[in-house]
């Protein structure tokens, strides 16, 4: 037992290490950074790049990736990024965070190679010596991760508090623009507390390396757990967090111990630990009726009323202009059929492997649709669609091979199991708020694909369900056809969801949950509604992709290439029914074209691009597509003239454009007060 | 404290014995250690305007929040046309008549003007739509004749025709308050919370829009409950008034009692109470 919990600490110090991070790069900067994860990895793989590969001792090789990479890497974020995106709305900082951890990954594999590593070393001096405590082995690494753990975050947190460098984080945290007028430069604190932050994170994976191995995989599993820790603290507390991380890390060893190191459910159970934790912790605040929605965590009112990217989601909010035409002057609906046209035309023109891709980057299409309905159109921070997509193409391959149903109405019934599913998930998460929203469906897709993906019935030792093609999907040509018209049928359906009652019910509760309420609408039930109506979709096109891969695989539907996902749309354009066509065909196109004519080596740079496309979100909110669009519009609109307002003499006596005093703009207020 | 006023009494002047649109009894509110609203009653007579006072601080919109909806109170009840809605969400006590605008413009970034009257009408009176459109594609229709007489009404009086088809992201200031107003009377509601519906505007644009609250009374069978910094525009525009400081009602009356009253102006100017108030008489 005391093997097993002294085990279990080892881990769970690296849990802390990770939560305590997190927490306190939230806590000083608003920003939950869900790269934290690939950014370890960069530091921990640029250690075992010289040290291992280039044969440098411990120590320098330490201080050159620990204390110089990671932290020039939190300022050269924080430069590059971070400082345009700091009172931003959730959305856009999450969906920052996550287009980093998609580029960061393809980046350093390109930069120290792509190597299988077996023992990556850690701190401790080779061969690690052993020591034991009661009779339980602990190893040097391990007693380096404790002491990291107090010294680094006892560290941070003391300084926080008690010294004066302390003082002024937390001074630009409440208002960088006060601080500033006392004198304190805000850009070099905010940058420090990047640097600190990074160092953490680079810290993490070098200790984190020899006990969960250096791939990105068990980088992100890590960071997962370590989210569980941070909900636990709620966000704030980075002594509870810390707490938690250790908790999970010995329940982890305990049960590790009891159940058989051989048995499927064992190795289904252990990684679904934290998971479970947080989803309970969730269950629990949503069952108290507890309303966890976060408040700005750092700006203050002033930061907001001089900041341009205050209020940057608004972009967002230009794109939602859905009816009339546009500022060229051509109708709205041009483009979108003109891109049905083309989508419908290419599979004539494409042969080969060409039709095949774009075959399936139709199917993507569809699952890109379900993002563009709950993030573009509801502002819904949903990590687990590509989980639905998964159900919807288990339930599909069940329901036409083991049952033997037609196609079209096995993938219709795996689309309404996820549609009830995601109603479910909406009722329990949503009214937590933005961040828990993300954190919870990220929880949902980590346990759905450990415990249900992993049955024995779907997985079949890897191999999935199968599913037979014919007929109508029998050729990539008629595939691509038929998912084409699929797409139609549900971005029809999307488009009248728009243009409805409820699709104005969505924009009101996305841009003011108060005014919603007042108006007589019920915030909760109509994101749920969305919400339902996306995991339909990201259902239906899963069993679209499942169709095509004439086989349900599980390893097809990891939660973490769901963020990936969401990048590419994001890149394109989160809004727009075709961004998230283009998205699809892109996202399947891009890298058969760099394995085609590009050498092997640059095989990482589409996911590199797709990331870096994301991270735009940050100065571009409305995506690549649209900002294109409206630059076009913008040409051909030059002949427009703004229409002049006329007075009513009947009417209220207030001016149209507003006196001295009621000349700020919503976009200005808007800033004033988020 | 002047003879004949109460603060204790939860009637206001004028509204004995009949039901009023709005009241709020005994209503406690507390941020942590913090009294926010202590036993706070009000009533909103039919077809009035009641004015809220207060010095900043004072609890008023925190009152407004616990009417509409939005808080939860400690204590107490709150009554919509004499039924306790204390219990029913926001959205539910709208569809039973209360409406309400915002101190700074809470608006509907992804839609135009005229949406934001359209979403409010037909909540109230075509709610069915919401799901109903959903199958009949209705919402690529034209507005039923009831919407788009009483949209474009609303938006003939209020000045805002040609801004219909804007988005409100680029309105100014005087506009979006506009834009609530349009909004909240576009549902018919039976009272309309106003909550400092003219600060930020210029002197002209807050004559104007005081101006048309006695108008809308009448015209729209509408009682309203008026918060504003400006004390001579509410207790000119107001048939009763309502005094808060620190959470507490420390005077409620006539505005000619309210102007006469000690307590507030000790409220209003401290301890100088020999100084001359600049409440105008």
């Amino acid at each position: 037992m005391l093997e097993a919990i002294i085990a279990g600490c080892a881990l769970g110090a690296v849990y802390a290490l990770a939560s305590g991070g997190l927490l306190m790069t939230y806590v000083s900067s608003g920003i939950l950074n869900f790269a934290y994860a690939a950014i370890a990895f960069f530091v921990a793989r640029f250690y075992y790049f010289l040290h291992s590969q280039h044969h440098w001792s411990t120590a320098p090789a330490a201080l050159l990736s620990i204390f110089g990479a990671g932290p020039a890497l939190g300022i050269l974020l924080y430069v590059a990024l971070f400082r345009f995106v700091r009172l931003s709305s959730p959305l856009i900082r999450i969906v920052v965070t996550i287009g980093l951890a998609v580029s960061i990954e393809p980046i350093t594999l390109m930069l120290f190679g792509n190597l299988n590593i077996a023992n990556p070393p850690g701190l401790a001096s080779q061969p690690v010596k052993v020591y034991h405590l009661a009779g339980a082995p602990i190893s040097l690494d391990q007693i380096l991760v404790y002491a990291c753990v107090v010294l680094v975050l006892g560290g941070v947190a003391a300084m926080l508090r008690w010294t004066d460098a302390g003082l002024l984080v937390r001074s630009v945290v409440d208002s960088t623009a006060l601080a500033s007028l006392s004198g304190i430069r805000p850009t070099g604190v905010a940058a420090g507390v990047w640097a600190v932050s990074t160092f953490s994170a680079g810290l993490t994976g070098v200790l984190a390396a020899p006990i969960i191995g250096l791939t990105i995989g068990p980088f992100t599993g890590l960071m997962a757990a370590a989210f569980a820790a941070v909900v636990a603290a709620r966000l704030r507390s980075v002594g509870i967090a810390v707490s938690v991380g250790l908790l999970m890390g010995v329940v982890t060893g305990v049960v590790e111990r009891y159940l058989p190191s051989t048995s499927q459910f064992t190795a289904a159970v252990i990684p679904s630990i934290p998971f479970a934790l947080l989803a309970l912790f969730l269950l629990y605040w949503a069952f108290r009726g507890e309303n966890l929605q976060q408040t700005q965590t750092v700006g203050g009112p002033l930061d907001r009323a001089i900041s341009p990217h205050g209020g940057s989601e608004l972009a967002l909010a230009r794109a939602a202009s859905i009816s009339g035409p546009s500022a060229s002057g051509a109708p709205r609906w041009v483009f979108p059929v003109g891109l049905i046209v083309i989508a419908a035309i290419l599979p004539m023109v494409l042969s080969g492997v060409w039709i095949g891709a774009y075959a399936l980057g139709v199917a993507y299409g569809v699952v890109m649709l379900s993002y563009t309905v709950g993030a573009g159109e509801g502002g819904m921070i949903w990590l687990c669609q590509i989980s639905f997509a998964g159900l919807g193409a288990f339930t599909t391959a069940v329901l036409s091979t083991n049952v033997g149903w037609p196609l079209v109405p096995a993938m219709i019934v795996g689309g309404l199991v996820c549609g009830v599913v995601g109603a479910l998930v909406g009722l329990l998460t949503i009214r937590l708020g933005n961040v828990y929203v993300a954190l919870a469906t990220l929880t949902f897709g980590l346990l759905v694909e450990n415990l249900v993906f992993n049955l024995n019935y779907l997985n079949n030792f890897g191999a999935g369900v199968d599913i037979t093609r014919s007929g109508m999907t029998g050729t990539d040509k008629d595939f691509a056809w038929f998912a084409l018209i699929v797409f139609v049928i549900l971005a029809l359906l999307f488009q009248n969801v728009r243009h409805s009652t409820f699709g104005m019910a969505i924009s009101a509760v996305r841009w003011s949950d108060p005014a919603a309420r007042t108006v007589g609408l019920s915030v909760l039930m109509n994101k749920v509604a969305l919400a339902t109506f996306a995991a339909f979709i990201a259902g239906i096109g899963g069993g679209l992709l499942a169709t095509y891969a004439q086989a349900a695989i599980p390893d097809s539907y990891a939660t973490f290439s769901g963020l990936l996902w969401l990048a590419v749309l994001v890149a394109v354009g989160v809004r727009s029914t075709s961004a998230a066509l283009i998205a699809g065909v892109l996202f399947s196109l891009l890298p058969e074209v760099f394995l085609t004519y590009v050498p092997t080596s640059w095989g990482q740079v589409p996911a590199a691009l797709f990331g870096l496309g994301a991270v735009l979100i940050a100065r571009n909110p409305e995506g690549t597509l649209a900002m294109h669009a409206r630059q076009l519009e913008g040409l051909l609109s030059w002949r427009r003239r703004p229409a002049v307002a006329s007075g009513n003499p009947d009417g209220l006596a207030l001016a149209q454009v507003g006196g001295a005093g009621s000349s700020q703009t919503r976009a200005e207020r808007e800033s004033v007060v988020r | 404290m002047s003879a004949g006023i109460d603060p204790g009494q939860p009637g206001v002047a004028g509204s004995a014995g009949a039901v009023p649109v709005l009241a709020g009894r005994r209503i406690s509110v507390n941020f942590g250690g913090i009294k926010a609203l202590a036993d706070v009653n009000i009533e909103v007579p039919e077809r009035s305007i009641v004015g809220l006072i207060g010095p900043n601080g004072a609890g008023k919109t925190t009152l407004l929040s616990v009417l509409s909806g939005l808080l939860r109170p400690r204590h107490g009840q709150v009554l919509i046309d004499g039924v306790d809605v204390t219990g029913l969400p926001a959205h539910r006590r709208a569809r039973r008549g209360l409406a309400r605008t915002y101190q700074l413009p809470e608006l509907y970034a992804g839609l135009t003007v005229r949406e934001h009257l359209q979403i409010s009408y037909r909540l109230r009176h075509e709610h069915s739509r919401m799901w109903r459109d959903l199958l009949d594609a209705g919402g690529w229709r034209r507005p039923s004749a009831g919407e788009k007489e009483r949209v474009d009404n609303l938006l003939e009086w209020l000045e805002l025709t040609d801004l219909q088809s804007s988005s409100v992201t680029a309105l100014p200031l005087g506009n979006s308050r506009l834009v609530e107003i349009g909004r909240a009377l576009a549902s018919s509601p039976r009272v309309v919370l106003l909550d400092e519906p003219l600060s930020g505007l210029d002197a002209r644009e807050s004559e104007a829009l005081a101006g048309t609250l006695h108008g809308l009374v009448d015209r729209e069978n509408v009682a309203f409950l008026l918060i504003d910094h400006d004390v001579d525009t509410v207790l000119s525009r107001s048939s009763d008034v309502v005094v808060l400081e620190f959470g507490v009602v420390i005077a409620r009356g006539t505005p000619d009692q309210i102007r006469s009253n000690e307590l507030v102006r000790t409220a209003y100017l401290g301890d100088s109470v020999d100084a001359p108030l600049e409440i105008s008489q």
